[in-house]
């Protein structure tokens, strides 16, 4: 029965979306060749594409297509959804619809002014012909998909008391999971789940324990605000969250224990909210080390055993493997400068050292309060095992007295110095396979990989590069200024795009018409195989 | 919303990004310039462009403007202490600054207003305060040990290889207190810039140029010529060795035990 439904599914994923056409959700289990319907492409948040038009012998042929720099428009931090031929792209209080293959818009919503936090913006998610805006001002605005008009509005959280949304929702089902930020109050962290047709709450997640509750767990630990959408796993219909750092951020003191759920990956029952199980990278955080980075699922052979894993670079510096059945670590090990751990416990997480806590007289740590790495989106490429991302080795200078009191922040915090690397990481081993410098400072690009051997990023000096997965080397590059995401990919027409923002603007790249098909495989997979040029 | 304003504000730029080399991206370390004209603002004005402030830039230059987590310190930029009523500061806010990451924003000229004033007020109070940030004291600082100090700057550190007590570090402790001087012994940046990094170049033609790097990327390296004029090159076309005096202190980032750091700053504080 289920093999029927699955041949049904791929069938209909085979059917390419057209014009007008409503997306049902189960499009999301096998997501079209000519669309990106989700922030993360598809339920595995690998940010990895079948497409291979593109490969390390004709990338250079790539050229722009169009540029979108739409009036308002500011650096795109968010990752943009194309479905029917339509691409949606936010910023904060903003959603423009553009033709994805003329980057003309076609409508544009701007949410009401408000003076809440304007942090930056994720993205948009698409339910059926309805796309999602998370406002700073932490309302959820439903509107229609065609032409941007408004159909509910519904509020996520208080933003007078100091939450803020930027995030791009998770649809499950007619689940719209939505998460919010936070961090200069004391406020619970909380991941909501609303209806996709009607707005109406389903339910809710609080990573630590809202004002009231009995038999608190996280030590007086508020906030592990879920700041960045998730990802899913249908067989196990489990929900996978990272949450972010507890408050107040640097006074630990005022929290003792581990303060779980912060700091954390949690395993969420999708239908209900209800936690299955928690793994902590960042136990009693002191350092703003959120472990909201994506946690990446692959099917994969481990040790020798076909297992269903789950992978997070994590913001303090190190690379977890888990079994995402049970979250029971499989390997941990440091992809980046790291000195706050004094080893590894037998549940696989780091120590904290309590040397290296903020101090009167300051004390020197690795990573920075930016981290090893932070929100933009790694990539898993299953052809060679690697896992991509965007790396950091800083240093900077952490302070905790008395004074500074036990509300929000409570410290102070420097950076030093920053080196930033794309690196690629062996998933079996955590050995480096390659680190491809990308300047000083923190790095602002997330990474795609296809099919054909490529990795697209970018690096600190405004370049969209691509290199060769295998070894990390630059096969081209073009300057359109810095990148605050990953791009993306989709099949139009026959042919490969790619989109990306960089600076204030998004573009569209896909290879010349007249470009040699010489060196492009046979791609396997039928619909989104490389049309027969010339 | 004021309820924020009074918890403790995120504390500073962990993500400082961008390129340390320009100044205007390097928060703190320095003294702060001085306004070159005097101006005042009505605490109505202030108010106002601190609810704008803190949900537009907030993030980014801290609630306080004296930096977040990717935007520099305001209340030391130049632009900041040059502008009078937001004839700099406006420009640059419409315009954006898109190469290190700041977004143009569009904002009505009564928006801009407020937050200028705000800039301003914070600038004003700010510099009341002596060296660091926050309430981070330098007499929070000096916990070393003079001799492990002078010791480990001779031996260990390696430091007395550039460095020396009577040549450029003299009066060190005089020109630099506190934060400042620990976080300019930890990696040098912002004003007086370090020495650059020197590039020996051979061209094609086998002519060898040695001169201060302006900048650098995977693909091309740039010089500043004896005019002060940048001149590009693609790596390709030539031969290059950088040598950059900043990268023994980046390696020694990985070195320092904390006692290290307090001993070497204890024993540059008395270098008055």
């Amino acid at each position: 029965m289920r093999n029927i439904v699955r041949s049904l599914i791929t069938l209909l994923a085979l059917c390419l979306t057209a014009p007008g056409q409503a997306i049902d959700p189960k499009l999301l289990l096998h997501p079209p060749a000519d669309s990106w319907l989700t922030y993360h492409g598809d339920y595995s948040g690998r940010r990895h594409s079948s497409l291979a038009q593109i490969t390390p012998e004709n990338v250079t042929a790539l050229q722009q297509v169009w540029k979108f720099q739409p009036e308002g428009g500011r650096g795109f931090k968010s990752s943009p959804i194309v479905a029917n031929g339509i691409l949606y792209l936010t910023t904060p209080d903003n959603i423009w619809a553009a033709d994805v293959r003329t980057g003309k818009e076609l409508w544009h919503y701007k949410n009401r002014q408000n003076d809440a936090f304007h942090i930056g913006h994720r993205g948009t998610a698409i339910y059926k012909d309805t796309v999602y805006l998370t406002t700073p001002d932490c309302h959820l605005i439903a509107l229609n998909a065609r032409d941007g008009k408004v159909k509910w509005d519904v509020v996520i959280a208080d933003s007078d008391k100091g939450y803020w949304s930027t995030h791009a929702p998770l649809i499950i089902g007619n689940h719209v999971l939505v998460g919010v930020a936070g961090d200069f109050d004391n406020l619970p962290g909380l991941l909501k789940s609303f209806d996709g047709d009607t707005g109406k709450l389903q339910w809710t997640f609080y990573s630590t324990p809202p004002p009231g509750s009995k038999d608190s767990i996280s030590g007086g630990a508020t906030g592990g605000q879920m700041w960045i959408t998730g990802t899913y796993d249908p067989d196990l219909n489990l929900v996978y969250v990272g949450t972010g750092n507890p408050t107040p951020v640097l006074n630990g003191g005022a929290r003792p224990g581990d303060n779980p759920w912060t700091c954390s990956i949690v395993a969420l029952n999708a239908d209900t909210g209800k936690l299955v199980w928690g793994f902590q990278p960042s136990p009693h955080d002191t350092h703003d080390w959120d472990a909201v980075e994506v946690p990446v699922l692959a099917d994969a052979v481990f040790n020798g055993q076909p297992r269903k894993l789950l992978m997070q670079a994590s913001r303090n510096g190190y690379f977890f493997v888990l079994d995402r059945t049970n979250g029971k670590s499989l390997l941990t090990v440091p992809f980046a400068a790291v000195n706050w751990a004094k080893g590894i416990d037998a549940q696989g997480r780091p120590i904290p050292d309590p040397a290296k806590y903020p101090s009167r007289s300051g004390v020197l740590v690795a990573p920075n309060e930016g981290g090893a790495t932070n929100y933009r989106s790694p990539s898993f490429d299953p052809q060679t095992g690697l896992f991509i991302v965007n790396a950091a080795d800083s240093y900077g200078i952490y302070f905790f007295k008395p004074e500074h009191g036990s509300y929000g922040w409570a410290g102070a915090d420097y950076g030093v110095a920053e080196r930033s690397f794309l690196r690629a990481i062996d998933y079996r081993t955590g050995k480096i396979v390659w680190s491809h410098p990308i300047g000083e400072g923190a790095g602002s690009a997330g990474v795609l990989t296809t099919d054909s051997g490529l990795t697209f990023s970018g690096d600190n000096h405004g370049n969209f590069l691509a290199l060769r997965t295998s070894d990390g080397t630059t096969v081209w590059h073009e300057n359109i200024g810095r990148m605050g995401n990953a791009p993306v990919t989709l099949e139009l027409d026959g042919k490969q795009y790619l989109l990306v923002g960089g600076g204030n603007a998004l573009y569209a790249f896909r290879l010349r018409d007249s470009a040699p098909a010489s060196g492009a495989p046979a791609v396997p997979g039928g619909h989104h195989g490389a049309a027969a040029r010339q | 919303m004021m309820a924020q304003q009074n918890g403790q504000p995120p504390a500073a730029p962990g993500n400082a990004g961008g390129n340390r080399r320009n100044p205007a991206t390097t928060p703190a370390s320095r003294p702060a310039p001085r306004t070159a004209t005097p101006q005042t603002y009505s605490a109505e004005e202030v108010r106002n462009g601190e609810a704008k402030f803190a949900a537009q830039c907030g993030f980014c230059h801290g609630r306080d403007a004296a930096g977040g987590e990717t935007g520099p310190d305001l209340t030391r930029s130049q632009l900041v202490a040059d502008d009078n009523r937001g004839d700099k500061i406006g420009p640059l806010v419409r315009a954006g600054v898109p190469d290190k990451g700041m977004p143009a924003f569009e904002l009505s000229t009564a928006d801009l207003n407020a937050i200028v004033a705000f800039i301003h007020d914070r600038k004003t109070k700010t510099e009341s305060l002596v060296g660091g940030r926050r309430s981070v004291d330098p007499g929070d600082l000096a916990t070393g040990d003079v001799e492990a100090g002078r010791k480990y700057f001779n031996g260990a550190g390696g430091c007395s290889g550039c460095h020396s007590p009577a040549g450029d570090l003299a009066g060190i402790a005089s020109r630099y207190k506190g934060l400042v001087l620990l976080r300019r012994m930890l990696y040098p940046s912002g004003r007086p810039a370090p020495k650059p990094a020197t590039v020996t170049l051979t061209l094609a033609s086998g002519e060898t140029i040695k001169a201060p790097l302006a900048s650098e990327d995977e693909f091309s390296i740039a010089i500043l010529d004896p005019q002060g004029k940048r001149q590009t090159y693609e790596k390709t076309s030539v031969k290059f060795k950088i040598d950059n005096p900043l990268a023994a202190h980046f390696d020694q980032l990985g070195k320092y035990t904390d006692a290290d750091m307090h001993n070497v700053y204890t024993y540059l504080d008395t270098l008055k």
